[in-house]
C-alpha cells in the first residue's frame, strides 16, 4: 500500500467521520482550542508585561552594571561611600541618583521626579537624557530647569516654559520646565532635574537613593559586585540587572502557574472530548473498521487512522487556539493590564508579540492533548477481533478485561494514601507541585472509584421488583459499562474541578472578609499616594476643633531583604508593644519581647517566604544599618504576598527613624460623621489625598478579589459544558450502539415513551454516581486547594468553608441537564423508524 | 490457488474440535461450493482461509505464491487479503459514510494502485454488475440487491486470486439471489478466479463447478 494511497483512503474516511458527527467534532476541537488560547495567552500576556518592565527598567534605570541601594525606602546611599566606590579601578563612572515622587501642583496621582548629574548620566542613562527647548526662556538644567517626558507634557496640556510647583509633604518647589526628555517611552511619565536642585528642595543633603555603576569593560562583573557586596555598610546593597528580572518574575510566578494549570485544565478536558468522541466513534464504526480489517487494512493501520482522526480534531483546534489566544491577549491587556486582574503590574498595556517557538509549542500540545485522547479508542479499535466485530459489532475491552475488574477497587485505596501523602510534601522551588499531584491523583481515584459505585447502585437496584424500562435501563448500563464509565468520568472530573473552585474561591472569599473586618477597624481612612502628609495636616488634626475622637497614624516604607524577591513592606503604626493584637490579626501565639529589644510582628507570607517564627530574632535593614528586632508573633495579611512587617511608631522612633506618616485611620466624634467628611474635604483637594471610608474599601477589596477570578469563572463554565457535552455524547453513542436491541423492543411492544424514559433513567443513574464522586473528589480538591496550594503557592492560609447550598444546587442542576441531555439521546435513538433499524444489518 | 492441508480448529472452551485434517484445493479458475450443516464450521473454515481467525495446525497456501496465512502475522494477513482474496458475506457490509465508488475503490487502495486510475475500472465493474451511474449514490439509497452487487464488486476490482463468499444470496429473496449468484459467476470465470462460496442452496451448489460437503466427521 503506497503512501500516496493511504494519505487518500485516512481522508475519506475522516471526512466521512466528520461529516457523520459535526457537532461531536465540533465541540472537542472548540474544547482543545480553548485549552491552547488559554495556555497561550497567558504566556503572551506575561512575555509582554515582563519585555515592558525591561525596557521600562532599561529606560528609566540605564544600564548599569551594577547598583548600589539602600535596603530600606527610608534609607539612603551616603554620597561617601560613592565617592570611595569611584576611587575604585575599575569603576569608570558612577552616577548618583535620587528617585523620588511628587505631585504637580496638587494633582491626585505623584509623578517620579530623577535628580541625576548629567554629565556622569550621559553614561549610564542615555534614555534620561534631557533636551534644551530653545524657546525656553528661563534656565537650562544647571540653573534649575526642569525636564517632563513628552507624555507627561502631554497629560499636563503644557508646553516648556510653563511653571509648575512640584509638593513633597509639606516641601514645595516652585520651578519652570525647560525642556523635555526625547528618549522617554511613549507612556513614561517622568520628570527630571540636576541632582543638586532635587536635593536642596527634597534633601537629604549628603546621601542618595542610588549610585549607578559603569565598571571598566575587562572587569569580572560577578566577582567585583560580590567583593563590593562584602564591603558595603549594612544597610546598603549591590543589585544587578538580573536580580530586577528576577524579582519581576517571582512577583507573578505563583499567579501565573496557577492559570497555566487551569490551562492545562480545559486542554486535558479537550483531550477527554477527543476520549469520548474517539471511542464513541471507534464503538459506532466497528463493524466498518472490522470489514476494512477484512479488505486488508492492517492493524497498523486501524491504530493510526484513529490516532489520525484525532489529530485532524486537535490540530484545527490548537491552531484556532493560537489564534484565539492572541485575540485573548490583546483584548485582556487592554481590559485588565498585564497581569489578567492579579495586580501585580502597574496599569499599562504591554504590546503583545507572538514569537514562532512559543507558538509551535502550544500548537503541539494541542495536538498532544487529542493524540493523548484518542490513544485508547485506538487501541481498542486494534485490538478487536475482526470476525467477531462483523458479527455482533464492538467489544468493550481487551479480553483480559475480567481479571482487571477484580482488581479495581484495589486502586482507590491504594492512592487515596498516596495523595494524602502528596499534600504533605513541601513545596518544590516554592510551587505546590505536591499539592497538583494530589489533586490529578483525587481525580484518578475517582474515575477509579466509579465501577465500584456503578456496581453497588445498579446491584442493589436489579435486586428491586421494578417495571420493565426501569429493567431495561438497569440491565443496559450492565451491559454497556466503560460506556456508563466514561460518561461518568467526564462529569465526575467537570464537577469535581468546578465544586473543587467554588469551595476553594468561597472560603477564601470569607476569609478576606473576615479579615477586612479586622483590618479596618477605623470607620474613615485617609491617604497619600507615596508622599508624606503635610505637617500641616497633621498639626489640624490635633487641634480641638477637629471633628474626631480617635486618630491613629502609619507610614508605610519597604525593604529589601533580597534582591531577587520583591520589597517587604515595612508598616510602623500607633500599636501598643503589650497588645498588638487590638489592631493586628494574629493567627498563633504572641510573645513578649525582651525588654531592651525592639519587636516586629511579622505577616503570614513573610514567615513563609523566609521561614521565620515568633520567639526567632531578625536582621532587620534598617535606617542604613542592621537592627536586631524580636519577632512578637505571626498574623494574617492578605493584601501585601510578599511579606509586611509591622513596627511600633515607638520602637521605630527609638531606633532613630523618621516618622513621616502617610494613613490616617480616623473615628469622627458620634453624630459629627457628615462633618468629619466636610472638614477633610478641603484638605483632600488641596494635596491631592485620598479619603475612603471602610465601607467603601471593602467593596472595593472585594471586588478586586472577584475581579482576579474572573478566568476562574470562566473555567468552571466551560468545564461543566464539557462534562455535560461528554455526558450527551456517550449517551448517545452507547444507546446508538444498541438501537437495534431498542427496536427489537420497540416490535415487541414497548412503545416509544417508555423506551425513552428508560433511556432518561439510565442516563440520570449515570449522572447520581458522577456527581456523588464528582462531589466528594470535589471536596477533597476544594481543601488541597485552600490548606496546601494557597499557602504553598501565595502563603495565603485560610479555613474550609463549603458552600453548601451553592455547591448542591450545581449538582441539582447538573443533574437536570443531564436528564436533558440522556432525553435528548433517547430521541435519536428512537427516532429510527422500527423497521428500518431491524433490516439494517450493521 | 488455494491449497488447505491438514487443517485443524477447536474453539477456545470448545470440548471438541471443529475439524480437524482437512485436505482438500481448488484450482485456478474453479468455483467450488462448500455445504453443510448449520454450525458446522463453514463460515470458520472461511474465516482461517481468511486469516481473520487463526487455524491451530495444517496449512492454507493462498495465491500464485502459495503463501501460508496460517504462519503469517497480523499485517502480512492483511497484505495477502488485500493483494489476494476477495470476500462476499451474506450481510452486504458496505461502508455507509462511502459512496459507492468509495466503496469499490478501497479495495484498489488497500493495493496501492493509485486514485487516478480508479474511475476506469470502478466503471468497468459497475457496469459489470449492473449498476452503471450508481457510482455517486449513497449505500443508505440502494435496496439489498443493489448492496450486494456493490459488494460484488468490490470483491473482484483489485483481480483477486481468490473469492470467498460467506451465504451471499442468503439475505435476497429467490429472484434476485439468482440474479446476483449469475452475475457473481459470471464475473468470477470471466477474471479466471477461483472462488470458495458457502451455501445452503442446493440450486447454488449446482451453478459451481464442484461441491464440497463439511461435516463433523471432516470434508466429503
Ligand atoms: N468465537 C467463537 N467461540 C466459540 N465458539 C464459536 C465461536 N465462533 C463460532 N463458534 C462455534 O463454532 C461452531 C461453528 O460456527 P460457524 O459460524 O462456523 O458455523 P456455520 O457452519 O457457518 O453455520 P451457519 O451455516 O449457521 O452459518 C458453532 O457451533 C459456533 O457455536
Ligand atoms: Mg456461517
Amino acid at each position: 500500500m503506497s503512501a500516496r494511497c493511504r494519505q487518500t483512503l485516512s481522508w475519506w474516511l475522516i471526512r466521512a467521520q466528520f461529516r457523520s458527527r459535526r457537532a461531536a467534532t465540533l465541540l472537542s476541537m472548540l474544547a482543545i482550542a480553548l485549552g491552547v488560547a488559554l495556555g497561550y495567552a497567558i504566556h503572551l500576556i506575561n512575555d509582554a508585561a515582563l519585555a515592558d518592565f525591561a525596557r521600562a527598567m532599561k529606560s528609566v534605570q540605564g544600564d548599569p552594571d551594577a547598583v548600589i541601594a539602600a535596603r530600606d525606602s527610608a534609607g539612603s546611599v551616603p554620597l561617601a561611600t560613592l565617592n570611595e566606590i569611584a576611587r575604585d579601578p575599575a569603576v569608570l563612572v558612577v552616577a548618583a541618583v535620587i528617585e523620588t515622587r511628587v505631585r504637580i501642583d496638587n494633582a491626585r496621582t505623584p509623578v517620579t521626579l530623577i535628580g541625576l548629574d548629567l554629565f556622569s548620566a550621559a553614561a549610564v542613562m542615555p534614555k534620561l537624557l534631557p533636551r534644551q527647548d530653545p524657546q525656553a526662556a528661563t534656565g537650562n538644567i544647571l540653573a534649575g530647569g526642569i525636564y517632563a517626558s513628552p507624555a507627561l507634557l502631554g497629560q499636563l496640556g503644557l508646553r516648556a516654559g510653563a511653571t509648575l510647583t512640584l509638593v513633597r509633604g509639606a516641601q514645595q518647589w516652585r520651578t519652570t520646565i525647560a525642556g523635555d526628555l526625547p528618549a522617554a517611552r511613549p507612556d513614561e511619565l517622568l520628570l527630571v532635574a540636576d541632582i543638586a536642585w532635587v536635593q536642596e528642595h527634597f534633601g537629604p543633603a549628603d546621601a542618595v537613593s542610588e549610585g549607578r555603576v559603569r565598571l571598566a569593560p575587562d572587569t569580572d562583573l560577578e566577582s567585583w559586585r560580590s567583593g563590593l557586596a562584602q564591603r558595603l555598610p549594612a544597610g546598603l546593597l549591590v543589585r544587578a540587572a538580573e536580580d530586577d528580572s528576577a524579582r519581576v518574575s517571582n512577583l507573578s510566578r505563583a499567579y501565573r502557574v496557577n492559570l497555566n494549570v487551569l490551562a492545562l485544565v480545559a486542554l486535558l478536558t479537550g483531550a477527554f472530548l477527543v476520549f469520548a468522541t474517539q471511542l464513541t466513534a471507534v464503538a459506532q464504526r466497528s463493524t466498518q473498521f472490522a470489514l476494512l480489517g477484512v479488505l486488508g487494512l492492517s492493524p497498523r493501520m486501524r491504530l493510526l487512522q484513529v490516532l489520525l482522526e484525532g489529530l485532524a480534531i486537535g490540530a484545527p483546534g490548537a491552531m484556532l487556539g493560537l489564534a484565539l489566544g492572541y485575540a485573548l491577549a490583546v483584548a485582556f491587556t487592554h481590559v485588565l493590564g498585564g497581569d489578567l486582574g492579579g495586580g501585580y503590574f502597574s496599569g499599562s498595556a504591554p504590546l503583545i508579540v507572538p514569537a514562532l517557538v512559543p507558538a509551535l509549542v502550544f500548537l503541539a500540545l494541542g495536538c498532544l492533548a487529542s493524540l493523548a485522547g484518542a490513544c485508547y479508542p485506538a487501541y481498542l479499535n486494534r485490538m478487536q477481533p475482526l470476525a467477531q466485530a462483523l458479527k455482533t459489532g464492538f467489544a468493550q475491552g481487551p479480553a483480559a478485561g475480567e481479571t482487571a475488574r477484580s482488581r479495581l477497587p484495589l486502586l482507590p485505596l491504594l492512592l487515596a494514601p498516596a495523595a494524602f501523602a502528596l499534600t504533605q510534601l513541601p513545596p518544590l522551588r516554592e510551587l505546590p507541585i505536591g499539592g497538583y499531584a494530589a489533586i490529578a491523583l483525587v481525580l484518578v481515584v475517582g474515575i477509579a472509584s466509579a465501577p465500584l459505585l456503578t456496581q453497588l447502585v445498579f446491584g442493589w437496584l436489579s435486586e428491586r421488583p421494578l417495571p420493565a424500562p426501569q429493567r431495561i435501563a438497569l440491565q443496559n448500563v450492565a451491559q454497556a459499562p466503560l460506556m456508563a464509565q466514561v460518561a461518568a468520568s467526564g462529569l465526575i472530573v467537570s464537577f469535581a474541578l468546578t465544586a473543587s473552585m467554588v469551595i476553594m474561591v468561597s472560603s477564601f472569599r470569607v476569609a478576606v472578609d473576615h479579615w477586612l473586618d479586622h483590618v479596618l477597624p477605623a470607620p474613615l481612612y485617609l491617604r497619600s499616594k507615596a508622599t508624606p502628609l503635610p505637617q500641616e495636616l497633621l498639626a489640624a488634626l490635633q487641634q480641638p476643633d477637629a471633628p474626631f475622637a480617635r486618630i491613629e497614624r502609619m507610614a508605610n516604607e519597604a525593604l529589601t531583604i533580597d534582591p531577587q524577591r520583591p520589597k517587604v513592606a515595612l508598616l510602623v503604626r500607633e500599636l501598643e508593644r503589650r497588645n498588638p493584637a487590638a489592631r493586628l490579626p494574629f493567627t498563633g501565639p504572641l510573645l513578649e519581647p525582651p525588654a531592651d529589644m525592639p519587636v516586629v510582628w511579622i505577616s503570614e507570607p513573610m514567615a513563609e517566604i523566609y521561614r521565620l517564627a515568633p520567639g526567632q530574632t531578625l536582621q532587620l535593614p534598617l535606617l542604613g544599618r542592621t537592627v536586631e528586632v524580636f519577632i512578637g508573633g505571626v498574623w494574617r495579611d492578605y493584601a501585601r504576598q510578599f511579606g509586611a512587617i509591622a513596627i511600633s511608631r515607638d520602637d521605630y522612633l527609638q531606633l532613630g527613624g523618621d516618622f513621616q506618616p502617610t494613613d490616617l485611620a480616623l473615628w469622627p466624634l458620634p453624630g459629627k460623621e457628615t462633618a468629619a467628611d466636610a472638614w477633610l474635604a478641603p484638605w483632600s483637594t488641596r494635596y491631592g489625598l485620598e479619603v475612603a471610608d471602610s465601607a467603601a474599601i471593602r467593596q472595593l477589596s472585594l471586588s478586586i478579589f472577584d475581579k482576579s477570578f474572573a478566568v476562574t469563572y470562566a473555567l468552571e463554565a466551560a468545564a461543566m459544558l464539557i462534562g455535560l457535552f461528554g455526558l450527551a455524547v456517550t449517551l448517545a453513542a452507547s444507546v446508538w450502539l444498541r438501537a437495534r436491541e431498542l427496536a427489537t423492543l420497540g416490535a415487541l411492544g414497548f412503545d416509544r415513551r417508555m423506551l425513552s424514559r428508560a433511556v432518561m433513567l439510565e442516563g440520570a443513574l449515570i449522572a447520581v454516581v458522577g456527581l456523588l464522586i464528582g462531589l466528594a473528589c470535589g471536596v477533597a480538591i476544594g481543601a488541597i486547594l485552600t490548606h496546601v496550594v494557597n499557602p504553598q503557592a501565595f502563603h495565603w492560609r485560610m479555613s474550609l468553608d463549603i458552600p453548601w447550598t451553592a455547591v448542591l444546587a450545581g449538582a441539582l442542576l447538573t443533574l437536570a441537564a443531564a436528564v436533558v441531555a440522556s432525553h435528548y439521546a433517547a430521541r435519536q435513538a428512537t427516532r429510527l423508524p422500527v423497521a428500518q433499524v431491524l433490516a439494517s444489518a450493521q | 490457488m488455494l491449497t488447505v492441508t491438514d487443517l485443524a480448529k477447536r474453539h477456545r472452551r470448545a470440548r471438541r474440535p471443529l475439524f480437524s485434517a482437512l485436505d482438500f484445493s481448488v484450482a485456478a479458475g474453479e468455483i467450488v461450493a462448500l455445504v453443510g450443516e448449520s454450525g458446522v464450521g463453514k463460515s470458520t473454515l472461511l474465516n482461517c482461509i481468511a486469516g481473520l481467525e487463526t487455524a491451530d495446525s495444517g496449512s492454507i497456501a493462498i495465491g500464485p505464491q502459495a503463501l501460508d496465512i496460517v504462519r503469517l502475522d497480523e499485517s502480512a494477513r492483511a497484505a495477502l487479503r488485500a493483494r489476494s482474496i476477495g470476500f462476499v458475506f451474506q450481510a452486504f457490509h458496505v461502508l455507509p459514510t462511502l459512496t459507492v465508488a468509495q466503496n469499490i475503490g478501497v479495495p484498489l487502495l488497500l493495493c496501492g494502485i493509485p486514485t487516478s486510475e480508479h474511475p476506469a475500472r470502478t466503471q468497468a465493474l459497475l457496469d459489470g454488475v449492473g449498476l452503471a451511474g450508481f457510482g455517486p449514490r449513497w449505500p443508505a439509497s440502494l435496496s439489498g440487491g443493489e448492496l450486494q452487487r456493490v459488494a460484488i464488486a468490490r470483491a473482484l476490482v483489485h483481480r483477486p486470486a481468490l473469492i470467498l463468499a460467506d451465504e451471499p444470496t442468503g439475505n435476497l429473496d429467490p429472484r434476485t439471489a439468482d440474479e446476483v449468484l449469475a452475475l457473481l459467476l459470471e464475473r468470477v470465470r470471466e477474471q479466471q478466479t477461483s472462488a470458495l462460496v458457502v451455501t445452503h442452496s442446493q440450486h447454488v451448489a449446482q451453478c459451481c463447478d464442484r461441491t464440497l460437503t463439511l461435516t463433523p466427521d471432516g470434508l466429503r
